[in-house]
């Protein structure tokens, strides 16, 4: 992987792969000799990255092979957590997990086997195919704060969610809790590129992040008050007659409603909600709503809200109806799922889960619009209008915090495994103290993984993945894009890596599920999906050379040939499906999670307001912090907090800090800086230590610095709508780290 | 002959470090050695009337450079393009370099015992390949061309924006350009 | 500030301490066989100098990331370290020949026009081995403590300092044929220190109220910080006012004591002001950018070490 390797030499191939470090999968040409890949570089021709490769990107070959990957099926030897294990055969574990899963079934009912994922990162339709098969509704991400909510509520609203931008044309951009500069480098290079033209950037982020600092305008609200700020620009752009009444007329229900709704959420109102002057309030919604077509881009800060997050983004949804940035050409994108490839819905198998065992989805009683209750409603509106639905997997799942109860208490059912997928529950799930502790108590748990990590050390059985340069990805934004970027392997699995879709496959055919399982390579089922596209090629690998991208003709107004996927057909301003599902039909104005005017004691003892997470360079959520290039550049957590507060504290740069909510501490270094509200902190999500031992007590550190140790899974917390829980806008306290307690591997709850 | 040069539009950089990692990990460089540090400059001001920077570095490639003349061996050398580099055979790792430039653009490479520095990627411009931390950069912010070819996108950004250099008084003349908003 | 931009280290300061030491006891030993003919310093004095401009060559080589290669210092003309790797070899082969002319037994030892011409030389290259470190750090443009003629004068009269001492103390173990300028000793390093005391207190004035803010800062240790004590207490009044007084008692052991004195604080100094051209003029953002970077010593730097 060097300037010292001559990429000229005969007998190199060239496969077109990707990085999968990030889901915006930029495509890697990779150069193979021999079954070794010699060098990597971003692919010139993927329209995503069109060559260039952020942090992560780079150092591929680095965590291709790195001396701490987990390469050979493992099975734990001593206690559970002893960091003792045995070296095992594939076949011997899938055999043993098989048996396993089979004596839980017959004892507890399939639905006591539950599995955990993190952001999309693998062919999880694969996860689905073999739970519906086996029975079980309990899969589930932590899709509940990342979009997933957002999707489901504006598909209520207006029959799809509009996460494709057509920007090129836009005239103003809102980033309402995005932070593109570090989490999204492709998407910030076409805004940068726009702003040169003149594009209207808009930022609604408490701090002053990357992307602020290039915005036209930065409105950095109190965290968690982005309903307020919502409502506060829907009573502006209403009332001061800035909406778009064409399409409000032909297109909406409701409107009348809507305004009188709205009519006391004066931007006046907002002020001391969201600690943003009304002049700055207006001057946000006057820019957006008068600089048409505009976009807003979704964001994952509302989704992490909790209490407000659903009716913040129900709120925000309106925004782009009353102004009429829907599907017209610069404005955001109702594309609709594909009609032309096989998509990961219908990948799924949705059909062979039993409705009885539909009913028994953790959380589905209460959080409704993304388990079945809702999603059912939802899919079948889709069905009618699009034709197909969107994907099951990450729509409609089981509430994660509630399963994690549910090992705990046996409420309301006992849950006895957990499958482990592509996250690591303890650093990314909220309230880490309680999902620790249920990964200690479940009887059975399986990882399938890269590294060691803190839910590894726990597990019973570890499996060696392979990464995104080993295995075919078939790239369609959580299946319900209407395109698809195609790569391919460009070596086949090292060691005895395998694929999530090998494991899953092998496993279902291990609990008889043979016959459903008709694909026996990745390969084969992806090109079973491209194959309608009609391209006559006889592989995916072909497909993958010849074609690559597929990317439909864009239609824009298509409501007016096919209305929109409501039950009115129309843009429901008055959403009749979140009524039927007993919420809200508008959204009305609930405080953040945690707050200084509905818990005035609380914010007595916790008297900063606290946001957990952004995401940050160059890290991905708890992942790379072994790779010694990168953790380099920033080897310690660090928190934000403005220079007056810190000076009141006693707190220099660069101190250790301990920051506190009702659950439990943490402690990172103190960045000082002007870009934040005196009353607001901002801590770093993702840190463990993956130096420190791999075993207990210590388990890598992972409590030390975890910022979801502050966050909040409690019910009255969670939006009632979603089941989103509070990551962002909490009560905190922040104090310094006494010298004496720097090194010790705290678990949050000692010595307060 | 070509007089190469980069361009750094710090209104596009967004300090992701991307183009840190790409170089030291291209060019097989130890973990601690670092040639193109992107640092940031701020928030400058008081909350909420503030404003933020992030400055990509590398070697200036000076016109008039104090670490070639004052290496003793002469590995240190700069080609008729404007290149600076260092010959690592000829280096005995004595630091005169590292102490005279200015731009902390000089990091010895203790495995080896010399010194060692951007060399603007020559041997990927040798391919017809832009430099590693250039090509890398997703938002564009690096820029690198040569500036004695009038119809090159440095040509044209360095006449027609607003460009400036860092530590002007000291007579180095870097080859290296900022734009700044 | 934390590295990994790293810096010339203590052995640079330790060959510039003794390569300027034997740098300026040649110069006096030149210089006093030119004016006042032979046998007038220590035979030690004669032998030792060019040894210790050996000595500060020999770290000079160390201090080299890749010592075996010293050799190829020698071909940059233009280079101010290659002038003074050149002129150090000569300060060595001239003192050498030349201390050879102390012993008797040695058929070239009356050969007078080659000893007188050997003596300029000596006062050529080691006026030169003691002044080339000042002209080298007060080149530096981007580090405000250095830059400056100032460095060159403080170097050279320094190294005129200790090598007086030097003298003095050879003269203490070994007293030379001729006793005439044994006398004036004392009195030279006590003039030359005084010197020294004033210059250096211009020097920071002038850095303080100078040119730029950077060189005001760059003192801004010395004067009050982290190295005030050291310069105020240590070089300027132990190691400059204590010894004036005390070479001005003669007295072997006041003498002794100065001398030891004395060449402490050229040690400290050299030491010091080589590390004081640490910190470059910042770049925009840098200073914070390499404060954060890990030491080199850190865990996860070491966990995964491939065998
Ligand atoms: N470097 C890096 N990139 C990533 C990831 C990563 O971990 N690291 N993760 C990937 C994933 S899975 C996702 S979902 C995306 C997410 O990417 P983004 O949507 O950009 O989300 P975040 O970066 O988590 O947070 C965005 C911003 O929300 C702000 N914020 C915090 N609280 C509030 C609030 O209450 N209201 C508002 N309006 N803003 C708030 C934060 O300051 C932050 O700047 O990034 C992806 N890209
Ligand atoms: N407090 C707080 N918490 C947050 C957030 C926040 O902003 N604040 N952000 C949230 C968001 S948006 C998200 S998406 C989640 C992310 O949560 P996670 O997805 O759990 O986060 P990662 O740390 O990326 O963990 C992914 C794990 O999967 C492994 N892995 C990667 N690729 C594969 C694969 O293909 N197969 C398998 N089997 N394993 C793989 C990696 O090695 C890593 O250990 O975190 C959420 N948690
Ligand atoms: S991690 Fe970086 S290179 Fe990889 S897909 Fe994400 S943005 Fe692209
Ligand atoms: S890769 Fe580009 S945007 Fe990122 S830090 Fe480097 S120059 Fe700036
Ligand atoms: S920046 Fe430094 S290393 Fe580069 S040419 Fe200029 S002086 Fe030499
Ligand atoms: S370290 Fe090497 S390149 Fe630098 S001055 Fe010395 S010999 Fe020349
Ligand atoms: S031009 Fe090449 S060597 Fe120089 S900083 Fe960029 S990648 Fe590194
Ligand atoms: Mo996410």
């Amino acid at each position: 992987m060097s300037k010292n390797i001559d990429l000229t030499q005969e007998g190199i191939q060239v496969k077109r792969s990707c990085c999968f470090f990030c889901h915006q999968n930029c495509g890697v040409l990779a150069y193979v000799k021999d079954g070794r890949i010699l060098e990597i570089e971003g692919d010139p021709n993927n329209p995503t990255n069109q060559g260039a490769l952020c942090c992560r990107g780079n150092i591929a070959l680095k965590h291709l092979d790195h001396p701490a990957r987990v390469n050979y099926p493992l099975k734990r030897k001593g206690k559970r957590g002893s960091g003792e294990w045995e070296r095992i055969s594939w076949d011997q574990a899938l055999d043993e997990i098989a048996a396993k899963l089979d004596q839980i079934r017959n004892e507890f009912g399939a639905e006591a086997v539950t599995t955990a994922g993190g952001t999309q990162r693998t062919d999880d339709w694969a996860r689905r195919r073999f739970m519906n098969l086996y029975g079980s509704p309990n899969g589930f991400h932590n899709a509940h704060l990342c979009w997933i909510p957002t999707f489901m509520v504006e598909t209520a609203i207006y029959g799809w969610c509009p996460f494709e931008t057509d920007l090129t044309s836009s005239r103003c951009l809102v980033q309402w809790g995005h932070n593109p500069g570090a989490s999204g480098m492709p998407e910030m290079r076409g805004i940068n590129d726009l702003k040169q033209k003149g594009l209207k950037v808009i930022v609604i982020d408490p701090k002053f992040t990357e992307t602020a600092s290039k915005a036209d305008l930065w409105l950095p609200l109190r965290p968690g008050s982005d309903l307020a700020l919502a409502l506060a620009w829907l009573n502006v752009i209403i009332w001061e007659g800035l909406y778009d009444a064409a399409f409000i007329e032909n297109c909406c229900v409701g409107f009348n409603e809507l305004a009188q709704h709205v009519k006391d959420y004066t931007p006046e109102w907002a002020a001391p909600l969201t600690w943003l002057d009304p002049e700055l309030i207006r001057e946000g919604a006057r820019m957006y709503a008068t600089n048409k077509p505009g976009n807003i881009q979704w964001g994952v800060a509302i989704d992490q809200s909790g209490t407000p997050a659903g009716a913040a983004m129900h709120a925000r949804a309106l925004l782009r109806a009353v102004t009429g940035n829907l599907d017209a050409p610069g404005s955001d994108l109702l594309t609709g799922p594909s009609k032309e490839f096989i998509t990961d819905e219908e990948m799924e198998a949705n059909e062979w889960l039993p409705e009885e065992q539909k009913a028994k989805q953790i959380g589905s009683d209460r959080y409704k619009i993304t388990s079945w209750p809702g999603y059912g409603k939802i899919a079948q509106l889709c069905k009618d209008v699009w034709g197909k639905a969107p994907t099951a997997e990450w729509m409609c799942e089981a509430h994660p915090p509630s399963v994690y109860r549910a090992i705990l208490t046996g409420e309301p059912y006992p849950v006895k495994a957990l499958l482990v997928s592509a996250t690591n529950p303890v650093n990314s799930y909220g309230e880490s103290l309680q999902v620790l502790e249920a990964l200690r108590k479940v009887d059975f748990l399986v990882t399938c993984e890269y590294w060691m990590t803190p839910s590894s050390m726990l597990s019973d059985y570890v499996l060696p993945i392979a990464g995104a340069l080993e295995r075919p990805t078939f790239h369609s934004v959580y299946g319900c894009s209407d395109f698809v970027i195609a790569t391919q392997r460009a070596i086949q699995p090292m060691y005895e890596r395998r694929t999530d879709f090998d494991f899953w496959r092998d496993l279902g055919i291990r609990l008889g599920q043979a016959e459903m399982w008709p694909w026996e390579t990745l390969e084969e089922a992806n090109y079973y999906r491209i194959y309608p596209l009609g391209y006559g090629v006889s592989s995916y690998d072909e497909f993958v050379e010849k074609v690559f991208y597929h990317f439909p003709e864009r239609e824009y107004y298509k409501y007016g040939r096919i209305g929109f996927a409501t039950p009115s057909r129309r843009v429901e301003l008055v959403s009749s499906t979140l009524a039927e599902l007993g919420y809200p039909s508008m959204p009305t104005y609930i405080g953040p999670a945690e707050n200084e005017n509905d818990d005035p004691d609380l914010a007595e003892k916790f008297p900063l307001v606290l946001t957990t997470g952004g995401g940050f360079m160059p890290f991905h959520h708890s992942e790379h912090f072994q790779i010694e290039e990168l953790r380099f550049l920033r080897y310690e957590p660090y928190m934000d907090i403005n220079p007056t507060t810190a000076d009141k504290l006693g707190i220099k740069d660069g101190d250790w800090v301990w920051i506190e909510t009702e659950r439990g501490r943490i402690k990172q270094k103190a960045n000082l800086t002007q870009g934040i509200h005196p009353r607001v902190i901002v801590t770093q999500r993702g840190w463990w230590y993956p130096e420190r031992e791999a075993c207990e007590p210590e388990l890598g550190g992972c409590l030390e610095s975890n910022t979801n140790v502050l966050t909040s899974v409690a019910d009255k917390d969670c939006d009632p709508i979603g089941g989103s829980w509070a990551n962002r806008g909490l009560l905190c306290r922040v104090y310094k780290v006494e010298s004496s307690t720097i090194t010790s591997g705290s678990n949050g709850k000692d010595g307060k | 002959m070509a007089r190469y040069a980069m361009v750094l539009d710090t209104r596009r950089c967004i300090g992701c470090h991307s183009c840190t990692v790409a170089c030291k990990v291209h060019n097989d460089l130890p973990v601690d050695m670092i040639y193109n540090p992107v640092t940031t400059v701020g928030p400058v001001g008081v909350f909420p009337h503030v404003h933020m920077e992030f400055i990509p570095l590398l070697c200036m490639h000076c016109a008039n450079p104090p670490c070639v003349e004052c290496c003793p061996t002469t590995a240190s050398q700069q080609r008729e393009d404007g290149i600076v580099w260092v010959d690592e055979n000829k280096c005995v790792g004595c630091k005169a370099c590292v102490m005279a430039c200015p731009y902390g653009a000089r990091i010895p490479n203790h495995e080896k015992g010399v010194v060692q520095k951007c060399d603007f990627c020559k041997d990927r411009l040798v391919l017809g390949k832009e430099p590693y931390c250039v090509a890398t950069c997703h938002q564009r912010a690096r820029i690198f061309g040569d500036l004695d070819d009038e119809s090159s996108e440095v040509y044209r950004l360095v006449n027609q924006e607003n460009v400036v250099r860092l530590l002007p008084e000291l007579g180095t003349e870097p080859y290296v350009f900022y734009i700044m908003d | 500030m934390k590295p990994k931009e790293d810096i010339w280290g203590w052995m640079l300061a330790v060959d510039f301490f003794f390569a300027g030491m034997g740098g300026g006891m040649l110069v006096i030993i030149g210089v006093v066989e030119m004016f006042l003919g032979e046998g007038r310093t220590s035979l030690i004095a004669n032998f030792i100098a060019p040894l210790f401009v050996a000595l500060g060559a020999l770290l000079l080589i160390l201090e080299l990331g890749r010592p075996f290669q010293a050799w190829r210092v020698f071909l940059n003309p233009k280079a101010i370290l290659t002038i003074g790797a050149w002129c150090m070899l000569m300060a060595i082969g001239f003192g050498l020949i030349y201390a050879t002319f102390g012993i008797k037994a040695l058929p070239w030892s009356g050969w007078v026009v080659i000893r007188k011409l050997v003596a300029v030389f000596c006062v050529i290259f080691g006026l030169v081995v003691a002044t080339y470190p000042g002209v080298l750090l007060g080149r530096h443009k981007s580090r405000p403590f250095w830059t400056g003629f100032g460095m060159v004068t403080l170097f050279l009269t320094s190294s005129l300092v200790t090598g007086s001492s030097a003298h003095l103390l050879c003269n203490l173990i070994l007293p030379p044929a001729k006793l005439e300028i044994s006398t004036i000793l004392p009195y030279l390093a006590a003039g030359l220190l005084a010197f020294q005391l004033i210059f250096w207190i211009l020097y920071m004035w002038m850095k303080k109220t100078g040119t730029t803010d950077r060189e005001a800062q760059a003192i801004q240790s010395w004067i009050n910080g982290d190295a005030s004590i050291g310069f105020w207490g240590g070089f300027l009044f132990a190691g400059s006012l204590i010894p004036i007084v005390l070479l001005l008692i003669p007295s072997a052991i006041s003498y002794l004591i100065g001398v030891i004195l004395v060449l402490l604080a050229g040690l400290w100094m050299r030491i010091n002001v080589i590390h004081a051209g640490k910190t470059r003029t910042w770049l925009p953002g840098e200073e914070r950018y390499r404060g954060r970077l890990p030491l080199g010593d850190e865990a996860f730097l070491k966990a995964w070490l491939k065998d």
